[in-house]
Formats: structure tokens, C-alpha cells, sequence
């Protein structure tokens, strides 16, 4: 019967050679470092159904900001939990894209044909830093509004254009509501479309070139 | 021999990662539904007798409209909502008290003094003065409210 199933759907969508090539695809022998990049896979989808979840109750205005973090943190059933998860993620994030990062750089697994895997990679660990940027201001309260004062004004140091991009990313030459409706649009909207689209081509170029063996002496 | 070892090496990972995948989906998902349906289950807050005004300011056999403002929190903020109903007295001794929201969609009914009803605009209900329907939509007499007295000091339980 299920296979009956299995068949019907392969025959119509033919997900199996999707499967596959996904799940099933031949790699050389590695070790547990090579588990990095899944690890960061694993810990961006936390923080998309987290952040998805926040987005019930957070509301991104200076009236309201800091009492939403407040009542999801103290007054909902497991409200604690669902942003701890998410505050927590976004550190692990950071660390585990990181040592990603130095695994692949340490194997020279960057070389020939991996190079556009290795600039995703790079514009991925952006993406990541950007949304720690942008999510460090959501919760409203003293440290987020100096963190990001602080982290506006070093944005601001490049002679001449230093102080136009300070005011466009605070939407202004103050740190305002607009700032934390912006930063709160580039954090749920446009950083996870990139990311999205980003990890899309990263995997694509992972499965299509086949992941590096480990660099052996005398090569 | 080899090749058994392997297959069965591949059916214990796919167990396994579909095990530990379901234990993670439990872990996310239960505290998932309960925070999403949190709001939901909340009780409503605690009943309390709210003074409302002097009894002896009831005219006798005719409904007096009270209102009283009282503080609500459904999440964050903190809102201040009116509640308004009818006392009525035949006697000065036996008060009741009704809610004047019309029981079938919600409007406001309001007492027509000179015809001795009570009306809601919206499909023409039409209730007695002791709330019973007379005529319309409304499919049961207006909502009673609890009240008491106490040194002419009238009180609602509402919260
Ligand atoms: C959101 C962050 C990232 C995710 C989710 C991610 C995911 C992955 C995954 C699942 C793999 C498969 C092999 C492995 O895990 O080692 C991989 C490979 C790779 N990643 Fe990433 N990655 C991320 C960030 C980065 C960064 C920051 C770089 C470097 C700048 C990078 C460069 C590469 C390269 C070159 C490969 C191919 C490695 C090989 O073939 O051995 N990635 N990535
Ligand atoms: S709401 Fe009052 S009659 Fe319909």
C-alpha cells in the first residue's frame, strides 16, 4: 500500500531522484568537521520558525516593542522558551557559520570549482551578521538602543559618505522609530529573502560539485 | 556478510534520523501550539463587586441606565472599557440588573421610556422592561447581571 502511494507520487512529481541527490549522493570519507555547514542549516531553520513565531505578539514600535518582548517572555506558555531559542540561535548562528568557515579555508576546500560556493558563503556569513545587527535593536530596551547607537556611529566613521549612511540606516540623523521599523523589515523581510536564495545556490553548488575530500600529504 | 552490514548500517541512520528529527519536531512544536493558543485559554479576569452608584436614584418600575468604566488587559496594554446595563426596581427593596448589549448580534438596546420597551436598532429587537423579548431577532432575554445593595450604595459583579 504505501509503496502503491510512493509510486503514485514519484509518477506525478518524480521526487525521488530529488531524494537522492540530496540524501543519497555518494561523498568522499570525512570527518565530524564537515557537519558544520548542516549545523548552520539546522540552526538557520530554528530561527526562522522561532522568528516566525515572535512575530505573533512582537509589534515593531517605541510604544509598544519593549511591553511585546515583555509579555512573550513573561506572561505566555513557553513564550521564554520560543525566544530563548531564537536569542541563543542567533549567537550559535555567528559561531557555527564561523567555524564553517575555517573548516573549509583549513581544508582548501575554497579552490577550484568551489569558488562562487565559497562567495555565497561569504555573502551568507553577511547575511548572518546583518540579521544580528538588525535583531539586537528589536527588543527596545537601554542595551539595544546604545548597542545600535554604537554600532550606527561606527557605520558612520568612512570620511565623507560615513555620515549618509549613517542616516540611512537610521532613517535619520536620530535613532527613532523609524529606525526600529526599518531594522525590523530588513530583519523579517529582506535578510531572510537573501538568505533563502543564498543557501538555495549554496546547496545547489554543494550537491552539484560534490563536497572536497579531505587534503591528504603529498597532494 | 559486508553488504549486510552496510544496509543494515543505512536503515539504523534512517531510523535514527528520523527519530531524533521527531524528539526536536516535539521539543519545537508542543511549546509551539501552547504559546500560539496562550491568549485563548486565558481566563477571564477575576469577578469583583464594582460600586456603581446610589440605589435611591432608581425611580421605581422604571429601568435607570448605568455605566461604569473598568481596566482590562487582553495582552499589553492596559485598556479601559465601560460596561453599561439597567437597573430596575418595583419596589425599592428587589433590584435587577440587565446588560444592555441586544442578545442576538451585539448592538446596544436602549430603553424607550415612552412606550415602555426596550429597543435595538439594528433588526428591530424589541424587549420587555423585565428583558424578556417581545419581538425581532434576539433569541433570549437580555443578559442579567448580578447586583446588590448595601447602604444605598448599588454594586454589579463584573470584572
Ligand atoms: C548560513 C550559513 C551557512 C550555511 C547554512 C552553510 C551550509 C553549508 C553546508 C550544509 C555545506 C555542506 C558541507 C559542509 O557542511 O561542510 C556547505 C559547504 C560549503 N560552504 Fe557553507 N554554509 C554557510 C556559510 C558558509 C560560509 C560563511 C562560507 C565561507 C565563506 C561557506 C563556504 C562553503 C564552501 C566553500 C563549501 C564547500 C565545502 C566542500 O566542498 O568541502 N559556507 N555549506
Ligand atoms: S443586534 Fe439587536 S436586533 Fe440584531
Amino acid at each position: 500500500m504505501l509503496t502503491r502511494i510512493e509510486n503514485w507520487i514519484e509518477q506525478r512529481i518524480g521526487w525521488r531522484a530529488a531524494w537522492e541527490a540530496i540524501f543519497l549522493r555518494k561523498i568522499p570519507k570525512v570527518n565530524w568537521l564537515y557537519t558544520l555547514g548542516s549545523a548552520s542549516l539546522f540552526v538557520a531553520i530554528n530561527q526562522i520558525v522561532t522568528g516566525i513565531l515572535l512575530t505573533l505578539y512582537y509589534v515593531p514600535t517605541p510604544d509598544h516593542a519593549y511591553d511585546t518582548v515583555q509579555f512573550i517572555t513573561y506572561e505566555l506558555p513557553a513564550g521564554w522558551f520560543i525566544r530563548g531559542l531564537h536569542h541563543y540561535g542567533a549567537s550559535a548562528m555567528v559561531i557555527l557559520a564561523v567555524l564553517h568557515m575555517l573548516r573549509v579555508i583549513a581544508y582548501g576546500a575554497y579552490k577550484y570549482p568551489r569558488e562562487v560556493t565559497w562567495t555565497s558563503g561569504v555573502l551568507l556569513l553577511l547575511v548572518v551578521m546583518g540579521f544580528g545587527f538588525t535583531g539586537y535593536l528589536l527588543p527596545w530596551d537601554q542595551r539595544a538602543f546604545w548597542a545600535t547607537i554604537v554600532g550606527t556611529r561606527i557605520a558612520g566613521t568612512p570620511p565623507v559618505v560615513g555620515d549618509f549612511i549613517l542616516r540611512v540606516i537610521r532613517g535619520g540623523p536620530e535613532l527613532s522609530e523609524v529606525t526600529l521599523a526599518r531594522f525590523y523589515g530588513v530583519h523579517v523581510w529582506v535578510l531572510p529573502a537573501v538568505l533563502l536564495l543564498l543557501v538555495g545556490v549554496h546547496m545547489v553548488l554543494v550537491i552539484r560539485n560534490g563536497i572536497s575530500a579531505p587534503p591528504e600529504r603529498g597532494e | 556478510m559486508a553488504e549486510d552490514r552496510s544496509v543494515s548500517r543505512r536503515s539504523f541512520l534512517t531510523v535514527a534520523t528520523v527519530a531524533i528529527g521527531g524528539v526536536i519536531t516535539a521539543i519545537m512544536g508542543i511549546p509551539a501550539v501552547a504559546y500560539i493558543i496562550g491568549p485563548a485559554l486565558k481566563k477571564q479576569s477575576e469577578q469583583e463587586w464594582i460600586p456603581v452608584g446610589r440605589a435611591s436614584k432608581v425611580e421605581l418600575g422604571v429601568p435607570a441606565l448605568f455605566k461604569v468604566k473598568i481596566q482590562r488587559k487582553a495582552g499589553w496594554i492596559l485598556n479601559e472599557q465601560e460596561l453599561s446595563f439597567y437597573v430596575l426596581t418595583e419596589d425599592g427593596r428587589d433590584f435587577i440588573a440587565m446588560s444592555n448589549i441586544c442578545t442576538h448580534l451585539g448592538c446596544r438596546a436602549r430603553w424607550v421610556a415612552n412606550e415602555g420597551i426596550f429597543f435595538c436598532p439594528c433588526h428591530n429587537g424589541v424587549f420587555a422592561k423585565d428583558g424578556t423579548v417581545l419581538g425581532g431577532p434576539p433569541p433570549r432575554p437580555l443578559d442579567r447581571v448580578e447586583v446588590k445593595v448595601e447602604d444605598d450604595q448599588l454594586f454589579i459583579l463584573g470584572g
